[in-house]
């Protein structure tokens, strides 16, 4: 099974060395060649495990406190001004969705 | 010179394709999967957050029954088929406005499809799919000054907010068709309740998904556009970043131009995402775009299957009210309104409504079609000059029924509406005032005419003596004494009647 490690680890927001690149592909081919064999059992007539629940039992629309802005900060390694920081280089030119 | 040569090839050549998404945060108390208060608009960042929402490990989303009946409600009123099991899914990319890694929202079996709706123009648009999921966090990108290093500062309050994306199929042919549409969902999400849709605020974003392709080359299909032949469709580009509803059109336009050109020139387009500058009216190249398979939705583990019944749907349906577009229509037809005051008065459910109100009390005293000509003259005018909907409808009424009745003239009646609403005063009694002082003048109209004879002796003369054109003079001054308020042609008569004695 083939695996494009750079595509991979650009998605995943990771910049890998030549040789971690070739360190970790056949790791990773490995791991999905062993999980593959759960794609040689037929489920074709096995219903999907979900739980079910009616539409009027979900959540009702009210609000409740939320954590101080100090909890939320606290696990930061970086904040500014209750802002939390984070440094660019791995998000690097990708814009959100 | 380009713009034409630009014009006549798209006219000649090429045909504009656009399909719309539109992001719309829907108007809940609490967020999409967390019971964290919504309104968060200028709070403090990081203030309206959990761990829910924060994405810390081992907190579990719970779905907000309200936001979800918003989406069923948009998806009624769009004349979608609404699902009967609900399915979240997981849609993964990294970015630091996502803290889990991960959006919840819906990937094969949205809640809403197949739907329609109809411009006011007449076109019409279908829709592809509405579903639910949630809103990202807010990032602003800055440089540090010592270090050049770039760094960004996340404020997790918007993370979780309800937001229903509502996807349009390939099926708009003008910009000016995809403004229309943008602006009847917004119109459509405030007349609900559904959303403020206030796109200055980002509670509605518009992003056009954009391609033009040779004439006669493709066809529309089931909702899709296929090359005829050999044709290899040209890629789509996706635009960003749009603030306003005027820039929906302008962006297309724009990407029109610069596609034509592209095209013109032999260049290869490339699938991209490109962002709206509103400043300078351009698109700038922003990515190009990952492809679903990037994603890697999966079943979101967490929500079970939540199932939808008929009785739920028809509950949900009882909030739906008559739509713009379908009121605008009754009110030509129906009522005789031009199209334009009609698309006017039915742009906001409370317009719409104080315009039905006031018509239904002016219909008592006039003919049906005079009374929504006034209503909406009215309504048009003064009432949206004043700039808010305070002034009682029967207070209204009563002052343009005076004025129908020539009691008093539309300026003064004008006057008045302006001056009680500047003054805060009672409208029907400065109107009742006003009435009782003319009527007063009016009964003496006789006498303050025997006074003006009195008092010009020389016009009266030349009058007599056959120069006719004094009358003007005399009429002039009986209206002044009486501070305009006599019909000038009553004063005349009466005039003509004492200047023979």
């Amino acid at each position: 099974m083939k695996i494009d490690t750079k595509h991979i680890a650009k998605l995943s927001r990771l910049s890998l060395t030549k040789k971690e690149e070739e360190t970790f592909t056949p790791q990773m081919e490995t791991i999905l060649e062993s999980a593959s064999v759960l794609q040689e059992v037929d489920t074709s007539k096995i219903q999907p495990m979900k739980t079910r629940i009616p539409f009027k039992e979900l959540r009702e629309d009210i609000p409740e406190r939320s954590l101080k802005q100090e909890e939320v900060i606290r696990n930061a390694p970086h904040s500014e001004n209750g802002y939390i920081r984070v440094y660019g280089e791995i998000f690097g030119g990708i814009e959100e969705s | 010179m380009l713009e034409k040569q630009v014009h006549t090839n798209l006219e000649n050549k090429y045909d504009l394709i656009v399909g719309l998404e539109i992001h719309v945060q829907t108007n809940t108390s609490s967020k999409m999967f967390c019971s964290c208060p919504t309104g968060y608009f200028q709070e403090e960042p990081n203030t309206h957050v959990c761990p829910v929402c924060l994405g810390l490990p081992g907190a579990l989303p719970i779905p907000n029954k309200r936001a979800i009946e918003l989406c069923i409600l948009m998806g009624l009123a769009l004349n979608c088929d609404i699902d009967n099991e609900i399915h979240f899914d997981r849609k993964h990319y990294f970015y630091p406005d996502l803290p889990k890694g991960y959006q919840i929202s819906q990937y094969k079996r949205p809640i809403c499809s197949d739907g329609y709706i109809e411009t006011t123009s007449g076109t019409r648009i279908d829709i592809e799919r509405i579903h639910q999921e949630e809103d990202v966090a807010k990032s602003t990108h800055h440089v540090e000054k010592t270090t050049g290093r770039e760094y960004s500062l996340i404020d997790y309050n918007k993370s979780g907010v309800s937001l229903i994306e509502i996807v349009t199929k390939p099926c708009i042919r003008t910009a000016k068709d995809a403004k229309d549409f943008a602006t009847e969902i917004r119109k459509i999400a405030r007349y609900l309740g559904i959303s403020d849709a206030d796109m200055e605020k980002g509670q509605m974003r518009c992003e056009p998904n954009i391609s033009l392709q040779e004439k006669g080359k493709w066809k529309y299909k089931d909702g899709q556009i296929l090359p005829i032949g050999d044709y290899k469709l040209n890629p789509k580009v996706e635009i960003k970043n749009i603030g306003s509803i005027t820039a929906v059109e302008k962006s297309i336009q724009y990407e029109v131009k610069r596609l034509t050109k592209e095209l013109d020139e032999g260049k290869e387009i490339k699938q991209q995402t490109r962002g709206w500058n509103a400043e300078k009216n351009i698109t700038g190249y922003q990515r190009t775009k990952e492809t679903a398979d990037d994603y890697r939705y999966m079943p979101e583990p967490d929500i079970p299957v939540i199932e939808v019944s008929d009785a739920d749907v028809e509950r949900i349906s009882e909030e739906l009210v008559e739509l713009p577009v379908e009121r605008m229509k009754r009110y030509i037809r129906e009522l005789g309104l031009s199209e334009y005051s009609a698309e006017v008065i039915s742009s906001s459910r409370e317009s719409a409504e104080y315009f039905e109100k006031l018509y239904e009390r002016l219909k008592k005293d006039l003919e049906e079609k005079e009374a929504a000509l006034e209503a909406s003259n009215w309504l048009m005018g003064p009432v949206f000059a004043i700039g808010n909907l305070d002034v009682g409808i029967e207070d209204l009424a009563l002052l343009i029924l005076a004025f129908k009745k020539g009691r008093i003239t539309k300026n003064k009646a004008e006057e008045l509406l302006n001056q009680s609403v500047k003054e805060n005063k009672d409208l029907s009694k400065e109107l009742e005032e006003v009435i009782r002082q003319k009527e007063n003048l009016i009964n003496n109209l006789d006498e303050i005419v025997r006074e003006v004879i009195k008092k010009n002796t020389k016009a009266v003369e030349d009058y007599r003596g056959g120069k006719q054109a004094t009358l003007g003079f005399l009429v002039g001054q009986v209206m002044q004494a009486t501070k305009g308020a006599a019909d000038p042609n009553e004063v005349r008569d009466i005039l003509i009647r004492e200047l023979k004695e």
